[in-house]
């Protein structure tokens, strides 16, 4: 039998990283410009488009999605191809796949500013955009399975298993997560409500920390590192452990994103459990992956991408260790929507995906250019001002949050809240907040150098597009006598092996996700709460407009600390009419969910159009655009229709008679304004964010006689 | 012992035990998979990614 000759397509590999740098400084960017007007509120320019609330989801997008999502592509499409000795299936589908990829990229950095958001963390984009992204990773992944079939290497290597787990477990979060109702183009309505809602979103956003940011980087480390080290993985077994162990229990691990919440508290003990396990097979694969370097030590210190690789593996340890201890409930109570947080996700993000991505661009865009990096010395700087940079941002950002809780949690000796106004823990830790903007301004500077470093490696090479290589083709395969290893059986069935990790990923996720949304009895309802009015109902909408859950939560939970704070703890049965839950993950400012009457109309009209009036020092940017919008209420009856749909008890025909309501309400908040000498039109967009301020945690305390239906 | 705890499960907790049983019978599953591997193969498959040995060594340009 003759070697087959083939080529490799490196012009997709390279396409893939060039949209990674690229993205890599537009999300960084962004994440500097909030983090900057979190101590200089005006830094969002006095625009309701680059105003915190509606760039945080952009920044966050940018860098998982874009930044990240096209590096994962790039090292795919390089490694796949060499491990299979295949060129990709299609080149059409590679491309259709690059360019839909950027796409929805533009799609999001255009939707989400102008305040077009479903507000699920990491899945903000709305539903036509949903769509696209669906038939774009299909098309991956018959891009990929096509390349598998036509592969001529019989046996997977452990990274392509890690590749597949992927594929399968993101179309399986992202259509679960997406499902909702449209309103128009561009709004939608989740089907789940409340508490539901709230344990489908931290099931698909842990997991997209697990099978986007995670599993890729996992598989890429395993054909990177043996070639950036020259020799092979530590421990072949280890890796299969490693694999197996990782997507069986990371799916189960959501809950602990809502303890304390009102999730059930079995669910909640599930996520405990399953995040501690999670220990061994994400420090199994870290250690696998640093003993690969055993031997090899001495190159660390004159490689610039080992020393990239180790950093990166490190704060893949001290990440997974640390979220384990997170899941802890009396670390969470006072962990939780805190800086502590923020603190942590970045030692994920910019230490293990940031500096596996600098590594593999270092190693991959030289070799397919033919040439050498053009600065060995520049690419030592990136490391260094990397690494300072991530100390920078993350060492403040811890003690922001260690303070501001301590802070939040203290009592006199008296019994009282020693702070009661939030305002004063939030100015406490403005200094921690400034040291942070200047850790990232190093990190961003870090990965513009290495942009610079790489386009000029480019222009001293030449891209070899297609890369010559030969190999056997596959021989119709014969079964051994005795087979003496399943898995062996496994490595060189794809599609079987496909549907094995999709049932692992399945087990987890069903006996998670389906008491919670089958069995009636684990929300109790309250008589008490009703649907909202179509001004509040509007309000809402204009809530999550703007990503104020991305500074105020809306959950209060069962500490005296909190319940002192803001009031009676939240209950499962308020929330049932909440499509969707906007409970948020971080507290910036207050804690809303008791928000209704604790301020006069007037107050809350004063405090939109310059926080700083009511509350001398606040970083809430200005909401003046409220006050002089006109809220569309054309879509109002669309809207209540849809909410019965899913299920929000509005009377029959209501839909037809709802703008009526909602300008006798707005009528009642108006006069209530004008008499405290504000004079604003009943059909300004300020009525109907402040009647929906106005509802929030008061149905409970309308009927004091109300109880569980249990 | 194990009847009396098992009687006395309530709501959400016989889904904690199956959890943990699932758990278990799941990495004595892949730890029979791991025994039963044959050292050749493992060999074989760890060098997989060395295979392309022109692209080995950090900087060093693509022999054509």
């Amino acid at each position: 039998m003759q070697p087959e000759k083939f080529y490799y397509d490196n012009k997709i590999v390279r396409n893939f990283g060039i949209a990674t740098i690229i993205w890599g400084i537009v999300g960084m960017t962004v994440g500097l410009l909030i983090a900057i007007q979190l101590y200089h509120p005006a830094a969002n320019m006095d625009s309701q488009y680059t105003t915190f609330g509606r760039i945080r989801p952009l920044h966050t997008n940018a860098v998982i999605f874009a930044f990240v999502g096209n590096c994962i592509f790039m090292g795919v499409y390089y490694s796949l191809q060499r491990l299979l000795k295949a060129r990709m299936f299609s080149d059409v589908l590679s491309n259709i796949h690059f360019w839909g990829w950027q796409l929805i990229i533009v799609l999001a950095a255009i939707t989400l500013p102008l305040g077009y958001t479903s507000s699920h963390e990491y899945a903000e984009l709305e539903w036509p955009i949903d769509i696209l992204i669906t038939v774009i990773w299909v098309i991956f992944g018959v891009n990929m399975f096509g390349t598998i079939i036509k592969r001529r290497e019989r046996h997977l290597y452990v990274a392509i298993w890690f590749y597949i787990a992927t594929f399968v477990t993101i179309a399986v979060l992202h259509i679960v997560n997406s499902i909702e109702i449209p309103v128009s183009l561009t709004k939608s309505y989740m089907v789940y409500a409340g508490v539901q809602d709230a344990l489908v979103q931290w099931w698909y956003g842990h997991n997209a920390v697990a099978f986007f940011l995670t599993t890729p980087y996992l598989g890429m480390m395993y054909y990177f590192l043996p070639k950036m080290a020259n020799r092979p993985i530590y421990s072949y077994k280890l890796s299969i452990l490693h694999f197996w162990a990782l997507i069986f229990i990371y799916i189960w691990a959501g809950p602990h994103h809502l303890l304390y919440s009102t999730l059930p508290g079995w669910a909640q003990s599930l996520g405990v459990a399953f995040s501690i396990m999670l220990i061994a097979p994400s420090w199994g694969g870290m250690i696998n992956g640093l003993l690969t370097l055993r031997g090899a030590w001495d190159k660390v210190r004159d490689d610039v991408i080992l020393k990239f690789m180790v950093v990166g593996l490190t704060a893949y340890g001290m990440a997974t260790f640390e979220g384990p201890m997170l899941s802890l409930k009396q670390v969470n109570g006072f962990a939780h929507f805190t800086d502590w947080i923020i603190a942590h996700v970045h030692v994920g993000a910019m230490g293990w995906n940031g500096f596996l991505t600098f590594a593999i661009l270092y190693w991959i865009i030289p070799r397919i250019y033919k040439t050498e990096l053009f600065s060995k010395k520049l690419a030592s700087i990136h490391f260094w001002i990397g690494t300072l940079g991530i100390l920078f941002y993350v060492i403040p950002i811890y003690w922001a949050g260690f303070t501001q809780s301590l802070m939040l949690k203290e009592f006199t000796p008296e019994g009282l809240l020693k702070y009661p106004n939030f305002l004063e823990t939030t100015l406490r830790i403005l200094p921690m907040y400034v040291m942070r903007s200047i850790g990232g301004t190093l990190y961003l500077g870090g990965v513009i150098l290495m942009a610079y470093n790489l386009f000029k490696t480019m222009a001293q090479g030449s891209l070899v597009a297609n890369e010559a290589a030969q190999a056997m083709p596959l021989e119709p395969f014969i079964k051994p006598e005795h087979e003496h290893s399943w898995h062996r059986v496994l490595e060189r069935k794809p599609i079987q092996f496909m549907i094995l990790a999709l049932l692992v990923i399945l087990i987890g996720s069903f006996i998670e996700l389906m008491p919670t949304l089958t069995i009636k009895s684990n929300i109790p309802t309250i008589a008490s709460v009703k649907p909202y009015t179509p001004l509040e109902l509007q309000g809402r909408d204009l809530y999550i407009r703007e990503g104020c859950l991305a500074c105020h939560s809306q959950t209060v939970r069962p500490f005296r600390s909190e319940t002192e704070r803001y009031g009676e703890y939240s209950k499962a049965g308020e929330f049932v009419y909440d499509h969707p839950f906007l409970w948020g993950s971080k507290r910036i400012g207050p804690d809303l969910a008791r928000e209704g009457g604790k301020y006069p109309n007037a107050w809350h009209y004063n405090h939109l159009m310059d926080p700083r009036l009511m509350s001398p020092g606040s970083i809430m940017p200005n909401y003046d655009w409220f006050l002089t919008q006109k809220l569309d209420t054309s879509l109002t009856a669309k809207k209540i229709s849809v909410m019965r749909t899913i299920g929000v008890p509005y009377p029959a025909g209501y839909e037809k008679i709802a703008n009526r309501d909602l300008d006798i309400q707005a009528k009642g908040i108006a006069d209530d304004l004008a008499k405290n000498h504000i004079k604003v039109s009943s059909d300004k967009e300020v009525i109907a964010i402040i009647a929906y301020l106005q509802r929030l945690g008061t149905d409970i305390k309308a009927d004091k006689s109300a109880s569980n239906n249990q | 012992m194990y009847s009396q705890f098992l009687d006395h499960l309530t709501g959400g907790q016989g889904y904690l035990i199956s959890s943990l049983g699932i758990f278990f019978v799941f990495f004595i599953v892949v730890t029979v998979l791991l025994l039963r591997l044959k050292k050749t193969h493992v060999n074989y498959m760890s060098d997989m990614p060395l295979e392309d040995d022109n692209t080995s060594n950090p900087f060093k340009p693509l022999q054509s």
